[in-house]
């Protein structure tokens, strides 16, 4: 209930970090683990090869507090202030619009741009995506699941009307969303001035994934490094939030070319 | 001077240029920027709308969805967001995407795929304006299309009926029409005193909602809680679109012309006919002398103003 307070034992689920996850669901991941971070809430991650299947939305990552299960970060957002913790709070109504449209936006270009990447580019589908999304199962159960789960992804990019794009055209949004995202946060530390809100915790979990992802080309984290105050954000963010925190992540922004990355 | 530049695109009713968002965005993007579009609108030529409508076709270019029309019109320099900071540049994209995720389901549901509103309204509106036999066809396609994108974005696991599905794009779009009604607050425009793209895609979403009647009209109702929103629609197509209240549509501006023509004709016989009549009596010497002046064609005036002219 939302009286209880937030317990110790609080956990996130996820697929297998290093075998496993994927580009768009390592960012939706991060951004909650930041998200809570930022509300000082404590939350362990646990990475288990059915955590999609375990969710209620059959989407990534969740959370188990107490005997309540909450997946995405709008409902666990919602969740969280029904327990009395928000981000958001001090914001007035316009700031709060504002706050809405850009995570919409986040949501619209950057996270559709990815799963695009992911599961439309050939190139990545078949070196990356499929060899990861059935990793855990055996033959011919792994191809069976990566190919449905791909004609679902291909499926709703048509109704969306991304199918006709070409990786040009989705790097070209992605760039255009950054340009947005940096034009907006500008010289501020966050996106509203002196405190993070979800906002923030959403941008990080994305631009840092694709940041420090390696992939078949370069293409998508060189649109993000062409903006430095969106890397020096992340890198903020990174050092306020995480440092210390993951011990089994060493990748961090600044040890990108030293230490290989989250995927492959 | 950049050639010549046709929209091809869905009509409108109900006092609007047309019934369609992104043709109704389009539109209020050219009124603004001051593009000199031409504005075809598909009716029942054999021509059918070939794919994505509205399509603009400026000599062998063809271009199609609102984000890159109106791309080509900025970059043919007509710009409507020339004194926007890069910070309002961004707060567009950022609420463009809202309006996409947050009000488009609802809407397409008003007017596609909620029964009673699609048998009664949408159905019978574009199929008069399509030929046969595609009039048979293809308002079936759009409405499963649109069916399909509500499900495939917003249907999943844990709504698992299609009336949750629908309580919760319902909820969405109210609260993303407080939000814009917010962040509209007192102004004329989202930014300031002149029109933006924003404003010409807030408008090409919301003036459907809240012209059209249709039977189940729960949008349209929050909507009207809302006056500054319904203030904004209506300033613009007072201001851009030139409406009357009784709402003559711009492409019907011809046919209002020509209306207006032969009415003053008739009038002009009549006032005439009357002369003769007045003549008649001034020769019986009871009344006074009067003088009626002949009308002349009023150039592009309001229709009242012959009407007022003939004072007995």
């Amino acid at each position: 209930t939302a009286a209880e307070p937030w317990p110790e034992n609080a956990t996130l689920y996820q697929q297998l970090k290093e075998e496993q996850i994927l580009l768009s669901d390592n960012a939706s991941s991060l951004a909650v683990q930041a998200f809570l971070q930022m509300c000082n809430l404590p939350i362990r991650v646990v990475c288990r090869a059915n955590a999609e299947y375990m969710s209620p939305s059959g989407k990534l990552p969740f959370i188990h507090v107490g005997n309540q299960v909450v997946s995405e970060l709008g409902p666990i957002v919602q969740f969280v202030k029904a327990k009395g913790h928000s981000l958001s709070d001090g914001l007035d109504e316009v700031q709060k619009a504002e706050m809405k449209a850009y995570m919409e936006l986040v949501n619209n270009m950057l996270l559709t741009a990815e799963l695009y990447l992911q599961w439309c580019d050939d190139v990545t589908v078949e070196e990356i995506t499929h060899p990861r999304y059935g990793s855990p199962y055996p033959w011919p159960l792994n191809r069976i699941l990566s190919y449905q789960k791909q004609w679902e992804v291909r499926r709703k990019m048509k109704a969306i009307g991304w199918a006709g794009k070409t990786l040009e055209q989705v790097l070209e949004d992605v760039d255009q969303c950054c340009q947005a995202l940096s034009q907006r946060l500008g010289t501020q530390p966050y996106f509203f001035n002196k405190q993070p809100t979800e906002l923030d915790a959403l941008v990080f979990g994305h631009l840092f994934t694709i940041l420090t992802t390696q992939l078949t080309t370069d293409e998508l984290s060189e649109k993000v490094k062409n903006y430095s105050n969106l890397t020096a954000f992340c890198r903020r963010i990174e050092q306020q939030y995480f440092e210390g925190h993951d011990k089994d992540s060493s990748t961090t922004v600044t040890a990108r070319s030293a230490k290989r990355s989250l995927l492959r | 001077m950049a050639a010549p530049m046709e929209l091809s695109c869905w009509g409108g009713d109900w006092g609007l240029p047309s019934l369609h968002p992104e043709s109704l965005t389009v539109m209020a993007y050219a009124k603004f920027s001051g593009a000199p579009l031409t504005v075809n609108t598909i009716n029942n030529s054999w021509r059918p709308p070939k794919g994505e409508v509205p399509v603009l076709i400026s000599e062998d270019i063809v271009i199609s969805q609102p984000a890159k029309i109106l791309n080509f019109l900025r970059r043919q320099k007509y710009n409507a967001d020339y004194e926007l900071s890069a910070k309002q540049g961004a707060d567009t994209l950022a609420y463009i995407a809202l309006l996409e995720e947050k009000l488009l389901p609802a809407l397409l549901h008003t007017f596609w795929v909620e029964a009673e509103n699609y048998c009664s309204v949408t159905k019978p509106w574009f199929a008069s304006r399509i030929a046969f036999p595609l009039s048979l066809y293809l308002p079936g396609k759009m409405s499963r299309e649109a069916l399909n994108r509500i499900l495939l974005t917003r249907g999943g696991p844990p709504l698992y009926s299609l009336t949750e599905v629908e309580a919760q794009i319902y909820r969405d779009a109210k609260e993303c029409l407080n939000l814009l009604s917010k962040r509209l607050g007192t102004s004329q425009f989202f930014f300031g005193d002149t029109p933006t793209t924003l404003d010409a895609f807030v408008f090409g979403f919301l003036a459907p909602i809240y012209k059209v009647c249709f039977p189940r009209v729960q949008l349209q109702e929050h909507m009207k809680q809302l006056p500054n929103l319904c203030r904004f629609c209506d300033d613009v197509l007072t201001c851009y679109f030139r409406l009357t209240v009784s709402g003559h549509s711009p492409a019907g501006q011809d046919t209002a012309d020509a209306n207006l023509q032969k009415l003053t004709q008739l009038v002009n016989k009549e006032s005439n006919l009357i002369e003769k009549m007045d003549d008649n009596l001034r020769k019986s010497p009871q009344h006074p002398p009067r003088k009626l002046t002949t009308l002349k064609l009023a150039a592009g005036g309001e229709e009242s103003s012959p009407l007022n002219r003939l004072s007995p």
